[in-house]
């Protein structure tokens, strides 16, 4: 039996042999003759042996113009954080048909990972909610972040309401409001209840519709960019606040056994309509797409303000002028009287200098500039409930961005 | 003809690879030490990195890690880790889980074994062995939408103001449940579904393995079938039931997806089976990916080190067991 096998590797070996010694004999034809061939194939029909030896490329290469690149050459990887990905997701796909030599591919692995893959360089660019930390610019030395969009962090409530709501005619019920003070309030457990004196007094149109019970609270159980915004928000509404602003907190209600953790902004979103009487906080676009209520915010300048795109905007415009030079900027708490309280941007992180593929580090430039400038990708943000950044950040953004070198030289001309 | 002159220095060689393969022992042996060791190289690994990557953890917080503690810390903001939040969730899950489900598993293979009617066999069989194969994150978004608030709810406010009012029993029944549902009590049941396919399909097995001879030996000295099934065959079997129930112990401690969905996720400070609560695999699950600060992963790779360490010494004491009774048991039911 091993006789009969070895045979037949034998031949198959032999017959390989053959094979690759008759191909480089029948292969050395010019580039220019394999596109008359090409052309012979269409006129005159198609001979087999001919099809073998005209493969695809070359003919494309031979057809396009000599300047640009062939479609999907460049291959750029980038990884982070999960709350831009829809955007960033609809912005890739959009730009293969601006640039379409460059192929972007945008892995949601959260802001840690993006930051540790920046870093170690295993990516080309990162996205990131988070801040890098002070360890971070000495482990990489030319880090740059680069804001791209904002977003708001908006509370979401699910109240039984103790109102009979199929009553004819049928009560209304104005969204609710909270302050900066109470929202604290509820965190730390200190207001356990949903008609608590503090909510009646700022919701007298529903005096008599907040329920005499317990308040679930909903937070994030995973790491995360939008807990950083929001208890980074809870951190400057109160010096109550004492469990701090970052990506994972110990929450305080956890302790009382009120709190529940859902995972990523679905789970919270999830968890505060499975839970009556509960509240929690997602980016607004979850809200919006759950068709959750969300809460207004009695602001720091003591107006009431809803979660939008004009509330959005005048929160960036109040802190324009507080850019690091890393252009990092924290937006929560603006002082604005129409500012929306949560809020915060989502980054880019580049390396400045230590790019060494000078084509690529043009097309991500390019790109960058692109979802930053462009009118079509303004309004797709604007769909997904991003805002995009007023006009003199944008200017600061494009500066940083003009400033790029690869092997010495400016990236963008 | 070249073809011919070119195969006859070949034969030799042709005889010289059969001489060896005729004497294939020890190549063969070599291959399979080879692949075995593969197990265990992996093991050591995994062990001996996690163990590396937590260093600074393991000198920073010391055996206070895992110090049983009501008041567990588990505060990124301050870098102050405890473990035991988690220690605790996952063995009390996991226990709670076997407990249930180890006795209907049980049920179901030996009705499945040997008192069904031979129509519904294979279709049951099958079905069990079906359940042991969704996805637990399918488990998981039937508990949230389904089993919690239908189920486990209306549940935990029954343990509360029965089980819950008695002395001893109050510091596992304490209330309330929320509405939802989320608790240590979903995470239990919900395991204990997921592993009851698994535990059932190997039971079956093993009653199914027991030789014709002890059932009619049994029979033959006048014992009802409930005797032969409760004084024969689950003795006989006993060291398989065990195996069933260790790998039924193994998927629960390990379980993250459908647990992280029902367990609330909240580092709480009771014992309370009705609050929510947190499991190892799943904190690791939640924190890992954006875990910043390296003291922070390091705390978070040292839990993934104790849940390696406890699955490990489980899995010993389990082994032991079996063998113990293994040892008894066929001299027990022969005799």
């Amino acid at each position: 039996m091993f006789q009969k096998f070895y045979r037949v590797f034998i031949v198959l070996t032999l017959a390989a042999v053959a094979l690759s010694a008759c191909a480089p004999a029948a292969t050395p034809t010019p580039q220019v003759q394999v596109q008359q061939v090409e052309v012979t194939r269409i006129v005159a029909g198609t001979p087999q042996v001919i099809e073998i030896t005209s493969t695809a490329a070359p003919t494309v290469a031979a057809t396009a113009a000599p300047t640009s690149m062939p479609e999907g050459s460049i291959h750029v990887n980038a990884a982070g954080a999960t709350f831009p990905l829809p955007l960033y997701t609809e912005w890739t796909y959009a730009y293969q048909y601006v640039d379409p030599s460059v192929a972007i591919n945008y892995q949601g692995i959260g802001s840690g990972g993006g930051k540790k893959a920046i870093i170690d360089g295993t990516v080309d660019f990162a996205g990131s909610d988070s801040l890098l930390a002070d360890a971070d610019y000495t482990a990489g030395k030319d880090l740059q972040m680069y804001p791209i969009v904002a977003s708001a962090v908006v509370p979401v409530y699910n109240i039984k309401w103790s109102v009979d709501l199929t009553a004819t005619p049928a009560p209304t019920i104005p969204p609710l409001v909270l302050d900066r003070t109470t929202l604290v309030g509820i965190y730390n457990g200190t207001i356990t209840s949903w008609n608590d004196p503090a909510i009646v007094a700022l919701n007298p149109g529903l005096k008599t519709f907040l329920p005499a019970a317990k308040i679930t609270v909903v937070h994030r159980s995973d790491g995360s960019g939008t807990t950083e915004i929001f208890t980074k928000a809870l951190t400057s509404f109160s010096p109550d606040w004492k469990a701090g602003g970052a990506q994972s907190v110990q929450w305080p209600v956890d302790k009382l056994g009120t709190g529940v953790g859902g995972k990523g902004n679905p789970g919270v979103a999830g968890a505060v309509l499975n839970s009556p009487n509960s509240i929690g906080y997602v980016e607004i676009a979850y809200a919006i797409s759950n068709n959750i209520p969300f809460a207004q915010m009695i602001n720091k300048s003591g107006k009431t303000v809803t979660a939008n795109a004009a509330s959005l905007a005048s929160a960036m415009a109040d802190f324009a002028n507080n850019f690091t030079p890393q252009l990092t900027n924290t937006i929560v708490d603006a002082p604005g009287a129409a500012s929306w309280p949560i809020a915060g941007y989502t980054y880019l992180i580049l390396h400045t200098t230590s790019m060494t593929d000078c084509v690529k580090a043009q097309k991500i430039l390019e790109y960058i500039k692109w979802s930053l400038t462009d009118p079509s990708a303004a309004k797709k943000a604007a769909d997904l409930g991003y805002a995009v950044l007023p006009s003199d950040v944008q200017k600061l953004v494009l500066a940083k961005l003009a400033a790029v070198t690869c092997n010495g030289n400016p990236v963008l001309k | 003809m070249q073809k011919q002159s070119k195969f006859t220095p070949s034969q030799s060689w042709n005889a010289r690879l059969q001489r060896i393969l005729r004497h294939g022992d020890r190549p063969w042996q070599g291959l399979i030490i080879c692949m075995s060791l593969v197990v265990l190289v992996l093991m050591v690994a995994i062990g001996w990195m996690l163990w590396q990557q937590s260093a600074n953890a393991r000198a920073q917080f010391g055996w206070g890690f895992i110090a049983p503690t009501l008041s567990g810390n588990w505060d990124p903001v301050n870098n102050i880790f405890d473990s035991w939040p988690f220690i605790y969730g996952t063995l009390l899950t996991s226990f709670v889980a076997i407990l249930i489900a180890l006795p209907i598993s049980l049920g179901i293979a030996v009705f499945l074994a040997e008192l069904s009617p031979a129509w519904l066999r294979t279709p049951l069989g099958l079905l069990v062995e079906l359940l042991a194969a969704i996805p637990s994150v399918v488990y998981g978004l039937w508990g949230i939408f389904v089993f919690l608030p239908a189920v486990v709810s209306p549940l935990g406010n029954f343990l509360q103001n029965t089980l819950g009012a008695l002395p001893v029993l109050n510091l596992f029944f304490s209330g309330p449940i929320q509405v939802s549902g989320s608790s240590r009590l979903a995470a239990s049941l919900i395991l204990a579904i997921m592993i009851t396919p698994t535990i059932a399909a190997v039971t079956r097995d093993v009653f199914l393995a027991i030789p014709l001879s002890q059932r009619e030996a049994s029979l033959a000295l006048g014992a009802t079938r409930w005797e032969t099934i409760g004084k024969v065959l689950i003795p006989y079997g006993l060291s398989g039931i065990l195996g069933a129930g260790i790998l039924g112990l193994g998927r629960a401690l390990g379980e993250t997806m459908a647990v992280t969905m029902v367990i609330g996720n909240s580092i709480e400070g009771t014992l309370s089976l009705l609050k929510p609560g947190y499991t190892m695999s799943s904190i690791i699950a939640n924190e890992f990916a954006e875990a910043v600060s390296p003291i922070h992963s390091e705390a978070l790779v040292e839990v993934g080190l104790i849940l390696f360490a406890m699955t490990l010494l489980l899995n010993i004491i389990a082994r032991l067991l079996v063998w113990r009774v293994a040892r008894k048991t066929p001299a027990e039911a022969r005799a």
